[in-house]
């Protein structure tokens, strides 16, 4: 397995840098996420990793090796596609072997390792087909079957899951998460979808614009996000953040409302932040913030309340169960706690 | 195709119908006069052309004699003009889509300096007047000598640029960037994943070029007519066209009226079953261009 | 799993990589492309600065080929020719394409294969033997055209007489290629998708409307790519009036068109200098009329 190494990598296409001087290192088999929206670099990144790209400059380094000027196959990395990229006019057992027929690896080796990656998989019984004649999932595990035999030393995912439909994708997250255990490989991952980051993740890397904002497990992310983007990316529904000015212990609003909280505030504070579990729903007249209820969403486990604040905006609250007193026109006041706070400055990064 | 809200049996729509049949079939009426008009004229002697009605048969039925006639005179020289044109058109499609196919391959899915500028040029190469190219040419190949052979007529017709066109139009929708990196990913080196993973997939493409680069072939007349004077090398284009004029100069005698017009069936009717036969082909691959201009 | 048994593996063969293997794959047919298209236009170029003395070879003349070109009524006839050709040969080919197109997409009719497949066979018949066909049709005497008009009691017009020449191969040009322009239209026609069809109807359009005011609009560029092949071929014209030629020369002359007019000059008045200017000029004609049909289609889709 291997320990994987960026160092100052760039990357730009023509005059556009895609890729703005990233460093980050991975632990030898570590499950790693890349997340961000489209146009973050993300898969750029990945890519990079892989040698489907040239970076414009600095280092990639594997198992302490400097690949950088390796071409994807020896960097001995395998790769599981969106589209899944199977070839569609060899079967699954010809997709699965091509890589070690390349490699020039002995029939029988490639007939035994195809075999036993195919009994692992589940899918045996479709060797002979070709990969039109199967379905969505079906094609994801072949894909992922081609990735095992070549025995790399690590993987990489691009948005396996983003062509499956919801149910399958929770079946096939999890199947990647057993696998992760059962191999124990490096493996990166690039997904828009944060609650797969959440879930699969031993580390996320989260991208904005070609940068790293912020690399951390999970709970670190949501618990402690570096900066607003990463507050805001992370954790469904977003985290509500309302531009403040400090004023002592109390919090002054955009539209001059005031609210005393009971601890000192930084004066560099500019935004505050609490998710919709950190923020109470209390009587009108309780609490910091006065409003009044938009739109009620249950779900049956919990239950959301859209709380229009006039000139601030809307916030959103969670209260777990269904709560049955509450109802959209409903006036009510709103909780904070003041050491719960998320707090950011001007320039959105975090104050501890 | 869904066909919702058009309900077949709505008086409207069977009206409409018949209508557009009738007007199609007076298209195929028009469309298929001129070939019926070949098939009775090559079954009729040369008398009978002039003095019988044009589309329908004789009374005597002479497409053996004119058969007869057709591959004897000049020594059998008609044989010798299709197995030309089957040899020139076969070479000339056969390398014109494979050369366009690979430079089609290398401009839909590689980044390279100088690719734009390529492109341009191939692309405005098709604005290039024939004369423009095929008359230097022939000054060129005549004081080298090689007028008069059938490299003459191969070699120009291997530069195809529609072609490259269209199989860079095929490769683009046809071949992801992605099974091209799963290759690269499983270590097969550019060539080999050309060869082993993208040429069979790029076949309907590939059948397509073929077809249109194989009619270009059989279809050109001036170059040909400019390369070659030696009558044992002419396609049937430039023997037949021969034929005709020295019939209506009168040189040649009456006879060979009816000759011309049974050379021409005789040379269509292959061509014709072969485009039947491989409408798969070109229904799919002509559509793949026209999509994606 | 630990042991890294691929790397260790000996590479014995030739690994193209992706910065040489686009060269790679174009060098074939760049090769040919240099030898027999970049060669002979620059030999062109070349040889139409100079001119045949009268005696002792060739000398150099600069522009004055063009210049005499360009004040040549010979070569403006023929340019007029093939505008009078291409105006009246283009848009009732690509009219009537489309309208099939339309139709056999829209499927309200019989037959729907039949008609597609039989339109495009003319397109496998090559221009000369179009050209021939057509030219025994048109016979005043033997034609069944003048016999069927004579049945009906009437003279049918001479089709190679001066007034109707050109309508004559318009005609040609219509038999073998508007089947060609259908299939590609059609097949952009077919590439639309479905649900936008069922979207029309929910907005209650009429087929006619939905073809009309949506599927037309949305093979715009196909057409206009169709347009500037066919303008590159019209102005080309050599083959048919070459043959007719045969039954009309007091219509077609010598240079009834810019191209015969170039093959005459080179092979009978042995003048291939002037003819190479001549080319050249219609070759400008050729990239003017594109490009500015271009532009103005062009701007017409910003709009």
């Amino acid at each position: 397995m291997a320990a994987i190494e960026l160092r100052n990598v760039r990357k730009a296409f023509g005059t556009v840098e895609v890729i703005g001087n990233v460093n980050l290192s991975i632990e030898d088999g570590a499950f790693v996420i890349f997340v961000g929206p489209s146009g973050s670099g993300k898969s750029t990144l990945l890519r990079l990793v892989a040698g489907l790209e040239d970076a414009t400059a600095g280092q990639i380094l594997i198992d302490g090796t400097d690949v950088t000027q390796l071409g994807p196959a020896e960097r001995q990395l395998s790769m599981v596609f969106q589209s899944y990229a199977l070839y569609p006019t060899k079967t699954v057992r010809q997709n699965m072997s091509f890589g070690l027929e390349v490699a020039r690896l002995p029939k029988a080796d490639i007939r035994t390792r195809v075999d036993a990656v195919a009994d692992i998989l589940k899918i045996g019984e479709y060797l002979d087909r070709k990969p039109r004649a199967l379905s969505g999932g079906q094609r994801q595990r072949v894909a992922i079957g081609r990735a095992i035999v070549r025995e790399p030393v690590a993987f990489l995912f691009d948005e396996p899951l983003s062509n499956l439909d919801a149910a399958l994708r929770v079946e096939m997250r999890i199947e990647i998460a057993k696998l992760h255990q059962r191999l124990g490989a490096t493996m990166i991952y690039v997904t828009h979808d944060q609650v797969e980051a959440m879930t699969l993740a031993d580390r996320i890397v989260v991208l904005d614009r070609g940068s790293i904002q912020q690399v951390g497990t999970p709970m670190e992310l949501y618990q402690r996000p570096a900066n607003l983007f990463v507050a805001q990316f992370i954790g469904s529904p977003k985290m509500n953040v309302l531009a403040v000015r400090p004023d002592g212990s109390a919090l002054v609003f955009a539209d001059g409302r005031r609210a005393d909280l009971g601890v000192s505030f930084p004066p560099r504070l500019a935004h505050v932040g609490f998710r919709p579990e950190e923020v109470q729903l209390l009587s009108i007249g309780q609490g910091h913030l006065q409003g009044k209820v938009e739109v009620v969403e249950r779900l049956g486990s919990d239950t959301f309340a859209h709380v229009g604040l006039g000139e601030l905006g809307i916030i959103t609250a969670r209260m777990p169960g269904n709560v049955l007193s509450i109802s959209p026109g409903q006036p009510v006041g709103l909780g904070l706690s003041g050491n719960q706070l998320h707090q950011f400055s001007r320039d959105g990064s975090r104050l501890s | 195709m869904s066909i919702v809200g058009k309900n077949a049996s709505s008086a409207k729509f069977r009206r409409n119908r018949w209508l557009l049949t009738g007007l199609l079939s007076l298209y195929f009426i028009y469309t298929f006069m001129p070939l019926f008009y070949v098939i009775t004229a090559a079954t009729k002697s040369n008398q009978d052309l002039f003095s019988t009605f044009g589309l329908w048969f004789a009374e005597d039925f002479s497409l053996w004699e004119n058969l007869a006639t057709l591959f004897t005179i000049q020594d059998g020289i008609f044989l010798k003009w299709m197995a030309n044109t089957a040899y020139y058109s076969s070479v000339s499609a056969v390398g014109a889509a494979l050369f366009s196919t690979l430079a089609g391959y290398a401009f839909a899915k590689y980044r390279f300096f100088g690719k734009k500028l390529m492109f341009a040029l191939v692309l405005g190469a098709v604005m290039i007047p024939q004369t423009a190219l095929v008359i230097p040419m022939f000054l060129m190949l005549s004081s080298m000598g090689l007028t008069n052979t059938s490299l003459a007529v191969i070699l120009p017709s291997l530069v195809f640029p529609p072609g490259v066109f269209l199989m860079w139009a095929y490769i683009d929708d046809a071949i992801s960037n992605e099974l091209i990196e799963a290759g690269r990913m499983d270590g097969a080196g550019e060539v080999h994943i050309f060869s082993s993973i993208a040429f069979r997939m790029l076949m309907p493409g590939f059948a397509t070029v073929l077809i249109l680069a194989f009619v270009a072939s059989w279809n050109n007349y001036f170059l040909p007519l400019v390369m070659l004077n030696k009558p044992d090398m002419f396609p049937i284009t430039v023997g037949l066209a021969q034929l005709y004029s020295t019939a209506i100069s009168g040189t040649g005698g009456v006879l060979l009226f009816t000759v011309v017009m049974t050379g021409a069936l005789v040379s269509i009717v292959p061509v014709i079953a072969a485009f039947l036969i491989m409408q798969r082909f070109w229904q799919g691959g002509l559509g793949a261009g026209g999509v994606k201009a | 799993m630990t042991e890294r048994q691929l790397k260790t593996r000996p590479r014995n063969r030739v690994i193209v990589n992706k910065k040489i293997a686009p060269y790679l794959f174009l060098a074939p047919f760049a090769l040919l492309f240099v030898a027999f298209l970049i060669v002979p236009l620059i030999y062109a170029a070349d040889i139409s600065l100079y001119k045949k003395a009268m005696v002792g070879g060739v000398k150099f003349v600069g522009a004055d080929n063009y210049i005499k070109a360009f004040a040549d009524p010979k070569f403006w006839e023929g340019i007029g020719v093939l505008f009078k050709f291409a105006f009246l040969q283009i848009p009732i080919m690509i009219g009537t394409a489309l309208l099939f197109a339309l139709i056999l997409d829209s499927g309200v009719l019989w037959a729907k294969a039949f008609f597609r497949i039989s339109f495009f066979i003319p397109y496998a018949v090559p221009a000369v033997i179009a050209t021939l066909i057509w030219s025994y049709l048109y016979g005043p005497a033997y034609g069944p055209i003048g016999q069927t008009a004579r049945l009906l009691g009437f003279e049918a017009p001479d089709f190679v007489s001066q007034e109707w020449i050109l309508g004559s191969i318009v005609n040609i040009a219509q038999w073998q290629f508007m089947g060609y322009n259908m299939i590609i239209y059609f097949a952009a026609l077919q590439a639309i998708p479905g649900d936008l069809e069922e979207a029309s109807v929910v907005d209650g359009a009429s087929a006619f409307t939905f073809a009309t005011r949506i599927k037309l609009p949305m093979i715009v560029p196909t057409i206009i790519v169709t347009v500037v092949f066919s303008i590159i071929g019209s102005l080309q014209l050599f083959t048919e009036p070459f043959l007719i030629q045969n039954m009309a020369r007091s219509v077609i002359n010598s240079n009834f068109t810019p191209n015969i007019y170039a093959y005459n000059l080179t092979f009978v008045a042995q003048q291939p200098n002037y003819a190479a200017a001549i080319s050249f000029l219609l070759g400008g004609v050729i990239a003017v009329v594109s490009y500015v049909f271009m532009l103005a289609t062009n701007q017409r889709i910003d709009r």
